[in-house]
């Protein structure tokens, strides 16, 4: 398995992170941004219990997106990912691993974080990438550094201060590998202390069973056309060095190889100690230090019997490389920058006045209707078309009142004949809305939404909620029937004659079509018709995947379309008792029956 | 992180249970009452008792006695005690001809698992080398290895499903017996992967690890057992408890490069101990195991005592949280440290380096047991090398 560095090089990196390590990912973010980069190389996040995770994007902070799973993910973002970085529990790392190879059809390579990752589960790992075309480095692995263009792992540094250093974003010609994510960048700064550059470094990690091997690496080194030297920093164990022995000897490997293993002290011991790593433990003779040191000197290989020496070998690799660029010296205290408290994407407050969505908000204000802004607001960016303004205006209108008996507005007008203020009538009929009173709208979005992106047919759909006795939101009405329609639908569904498929509303109308068979007032509702028609104009008027729709009825996005105008409606009532002013209602006993439960 | 050896005890019952062959042994320990465990025995047939530390050659190293009478049994647990091991194992004695012993060996290769397997075994069989053949285990080659021991057909794939369940790494039986088409496996090691100590089910557990060494010393097994709550690494061994040169190491590489500039020096022999800390332990963490190794500075008879806190330029570690800890550690044995002229030597670099050996220098200067502080501008070996 040998790295396409050039092919990495020529691309846009585009990294998804399995997992949360948030030193990391911002040691990442920092990278980019101090490379100057357009917008951070990680796209997503793979983590749970959340959206987003702000990072900062040099000073400033900026929202990275949490996904539960890569079937969440939107598809344009899978397609887009070509680099993985996987930060999850050695527990998890195969089957976190698998998905992501096989649900990223643009995807390159990864890099493997995770410590003691049992060998065999290693080597489960090569079977994933088997036949593809595709790299992975570690497990435990700091990660691989391009200068200039990745920082894919711990590799280089977590801190902002140590970022700060020329070697990581001027390309160079030396390669430096090294089993030890320490020596790795050890070495990196040797390398950065004689003022020489590295072309592109990586750590493989020190487990007995690396993904991408020393002589992988080296290979990976002979092959890319910007490396002319290969440092290199081995360990005793293992008897990868034979194999880089081999192609030395066979021409295979051409460029000069700076060696040093590490481990000679082991051969002072009768029983010698486990060193920190789980491979540097010398076998039998040929896994020593010294043996392996031996065997890369008879090759040819430079070698250096001791660190002293091995850094005078550094410092002697011929340096080709300019500094054509430098940190931005506005960016050196980016250790000093502070997380805010929350975050907004709505609005800000600005010395002239409060900037709704990007815009002064006069300037929205006098340009634009309330239906505008409002559903600009609840979507979180500006709409793009005028059927979503429409609608919404519509409905705003439409459900502002259902008359004085329905639940909500009664508690509105019993609060506000106890006595009570404006506020706390209004918060009695809000707190009455919810799956069986006007709070169905975004229960029957997610159902039309299931229903369309399983495709499954309408009695099967019917069906599985009889089975388990689930009342289907969106269906169902206490007064209208299906001979009596309620005149607001019917109002609704006229409008929708807008839209060109109009799925959803198909869709619901097909269940509708069912469960009114079953019962007559089992009919769409204000509830689901809405919702369907929303969920059309934003698929087709508004560019929404069914995975973007998914996460607005996660947050529930739908039912603000009842609460808004309803509340004009409650507010209406409170004040109409309070001019009316009866006085405290009581009910009639004779309207609560008193009953035994059996 | 490594793989380890478990006792033969263990290797046998998880093994012969799978092949469902009926195994009799019984572990002594030196603490145990002998007499206790003996009496269940009967006095009918003889046993081998024998090292279940992991050691290789026993038989070359008189670490096994066999064909032994129950009445002999005390007498050779004592003589086997008194060369300093912990944990005996008592078997009943089969009795057989040399040319019936048999070898087999599996080990765990990025390749697949690779077997090893000779009629000619027992402790001879290095001798038979060219006897010796090999297969990578797979559905194809399992008959053959039945074929050529005369065992029932899919005994090596049992062997290979036992050695796949278990994380086993490695496995050697020599010698083993082939009787009725079944094996009888009369030695046996087992080497597992440690990190799989939660995915083996009733198999292995942390406790059936055996170590060569004889005993580990308090502060090993605090290390030890710090080590095992922690998702850091911690490592300590002892090389020689009256050392002069004391070590905390960080990193696993620029562990070994420091320790081998100890040794460029020429002073292995002053070298008290290897510690090595990486993974980003947390403050407590890098407290209590710098604990222990000061604990091993303060008993040391050896003189002008100095002590390493050394690393490469980490990568995510946190240089002024460990360090904290670290500091901790050295405030409270500060005053006796200071009376023994201890010298400390320090060299780190990485995330928050800049606090990290700021507040390192100050707590050594206080305690008056600085040397030096250097950071990642020097070469990582200097701070061996130049005082």
């Amino acid at each position: 398995m040998s790295i396409n560095i050039n092919k990495i090089r020529s691309s846009i990196p585009q990294i998804i992170m399995i997992g949360d390590y948030p030193p990391i990912i911002q040691s990442i973010m920092d990278y980019d941004f101090l490379c100057q980069k357009e917008s951070p190389s990680i796209q997503a996040i793979i983590g749970a219990n959340k959206r987003g995770q702000r990072y900062f994007w040099g000073k400033k902070e900026i929202l990275i997106p949490f996904y539960n799973n890569l079937d969440e993910t939107p598809n344009h973002l899978n397609d887009r990912i070509n680099l993985f970085l996987n930060v999850t529990s050695a527990r998890r790392v195969n089957f976190t691993s698998e998905i992501t190879v096989n649900a990223l059809k643009n995807i390159m390579g990864g890099v493997i974080f995770a410590e003691n990752i049992p060998e065999k589960n290693t080597l489960g790992l090569l079977e994933i990438i088997k036949n593809k075309d595709i790299f992975l480095i570690g497990p435990s692995s700091v990660g691989l550094l391009i200068p200039g263009k990745l920082k894919l792992g711990a590799i280089g540094g977590v801190e902002p201060r140590q970022l700060y250093n020329p070697v990581l974003y001027n390309p160079g010609n030396i390669a430096v590998f090294s089993a030890s994510g320490g020596m790795t960048n050890e070495l990196i700064n040797i390398v950065s202390g004689f003022g020489k550059r590295i072309s592109f470094c990586l750590s493989f990690g020190a487990d007995r069973f690396p993904l991408t091997t020393p002589v992988d690496a080296i290979l990976t080194a002979e092959n890319d056309p910007k490396t002319t030297h290969i440092v290199y920093f081995g360990e005793l164990g293992g008897t990868d060095e034979y194999e880089i022995v081999k192609l030395v000897r066979s021409g295979k490997i051409k460029k000069p190889i700076i060696a040093y293993i590490g481990g000679s002290i082991s051969d002072h011991f009768p029983t010698p100690p486990q060193f920190g790593h789980a491979k540097a433990l010398a076998k039998d003779k040929l896994e020593t230090a010294k043996e392996k040191l031996e065997a890369l000197k008879r090759s040819g290989v430079k070698t250096a019997s001791s660190f002293t020496e091995y850094v005078k070998l550094i410092k002697s690799i011929p340096d080709v490389s300019k500094d054509i660029f430098a940190v931005d010296v506005n960016y050196l205290d980016l250790h000093i920058r502070k997380k805010a408290l929350f975050a907004s994407s709505i609005s800000k407050e600005t010395p002239s006045g409060v900037e709704i969505l990007g815009e002064d908000q006069l300037t929205l204000s006098k340009n634009n209707s309330f239906s505008y802004i409002v559903s600009s607001m609840l979507l979180g960016r500006k709409i793009r078309s005028k059927e979503l303004e429409e609608f919404t205006d519509l409905t705003l209108k439409l459900l502002v009142d259902n008359g004085p008996s329905v639940s909500g507005a009664l508690n509105t007008i019993i609060t506000a004949r106890a006595g009570k203020d404006l506020v706390s009538s209004l918060a009695a009929g809000l707190l009455t809305i919810g799956k069986r009173f006007g709070g169905s709208v975004n229960g029957a979005a997610d159902n039309w939404l299931n229903g369309v992106s399983s495709n499954i047919n309408a009695h099967d759909f019917v069906e599985e909620f009889a089975k388990n006795a689930k009342i289907i939101e969106g269906i169902g009405h206490k007064k209208y029937r299906i001979d009596n329609p309620d005149p607001r639908v019917i109002e609704l569904v006229k409008w929708s004659t807008k839209l060109k498929s109009g799925k959803f509303l198909k869709f619901a109308r097909s269940i509708e079509a069912i469960t009114s068979e079953k019962k007559a007032n089992l009919i769409l509702n204000v509830d689901g018709a809405m919702a369907a028609i929303f969920l059309d104009i934003l698929s087709e008027k508004e560019g929404f995947s069914l995975k973007e729709l998914k996460e607005l009825t996660k947050v529930e996005f739908f039912n603000a379309f009842f609460v808004i105008p309803r509340s004009v409606g409650f507010i209406a009532h409170y004040l109409d008792q309070e001019r009316l002013d009866e006085g405290l209602f009581r009910l009639p006993t004779e309207e609560i029956s008193y009953v035994k439960r059996p | 992180m490594a793989r380890v050896k478990i006792s033969e005890f263990r290797a046998k019952s998880i093994l012969f249970s799978e092949l469902d062959v009926k195994y009799y042994g019984l572990c002594v320990n030196r603490s145990d009452d002998i007499d206790k465990i003996i009496s269940s025995l009967s006095s009918d047939q003889t046993y081998v008792i024998k090292i279940d530390q992991g050691i290789k050659k026993r038989q070359k190293e008189g670490l096994l006695f066999k064909d032994i009478k129950k009445i002999q049994l005390k007498d050779n647990a004592r003589k086997l005690f008194s060369k300093g091991y912990d944990n005996l194992l008592i078997e009943e004695f089969i009795p057989h001809k040399e040319v019936e012993e048999y070898f087999l060996s599996l080990e765990r290769l990025r390749t697949g698992v690779f077997s090893y397997y000779s009629k000619k075994g027992g402790v001879d069989v290095e001798q038979n080398k060219n006897e010796v053949r090999n297969d990578l285990l797979n559905e194809k080659t399992f008959s053959r290895i039945d074929d050529y021991f005369e065992m029932k057909s899919g005994i090596t794939k049992k062997i290979f499903s036992v050695f796949e369940d278990q994380y086993f790494s490695f496995l050697e039986t020599n010698p083993f017996l082939v009787r009725g088409g079944i094996p009888f496996f009369l030695d046996l090691a087992v080497e597992v992967d440690d990190t799989a100590e939660n995915l083996t089910g009733i198999g292995w557990k942390r406790s059936d690890f055996v170590q060569a060494k004889l005993n580990l010393t308090p502060e090993e097994s605090k290390v030890q057992s710090l080590a095992d709550k922690s998702s850091a690494s911690l490592k300590l061994k002892v090389l020689n408890p009256n050392g002069s040169i004391f070590t905390i190491f960080s990193g696993g590489g620029a562990s070994i490069v420091l320790a081998d500039e100890i040794g460029n020096t020429g002073k292995v022999d002053e070298l008290a101990d290897y510690a090595e800390y990486s993974g980003n332990p947390n403050e407590d963490e890098t407290y209590l195991f710098t604990k222990e190794i000061l604990s091993l500075m303060k008993k040391s008879t050896g003189k002008n005592k100095v002590l390493y806190i050394a690393g490469g330029v980490a990568n995510f570690t946190d240089i002024r949280s460990t360090f904290k800890g670290v500091i901790r550690a050295l405030e409270e044995y500060g005053d006796g440290l200071k009376k023994q002229g201890v010298k400390v030597y320090v060299r780190r670099g990485g995330p928050y380096q800049e606090e990290g050996l700021k507040i390192m220098r100050e707590c050594l200067a206080k305690l008056g047991i600085l040397g030096r502080v250097a950071g990642p501008e020097e070469i990582l070996t200097n701070i061996i090398i130049k005082k």
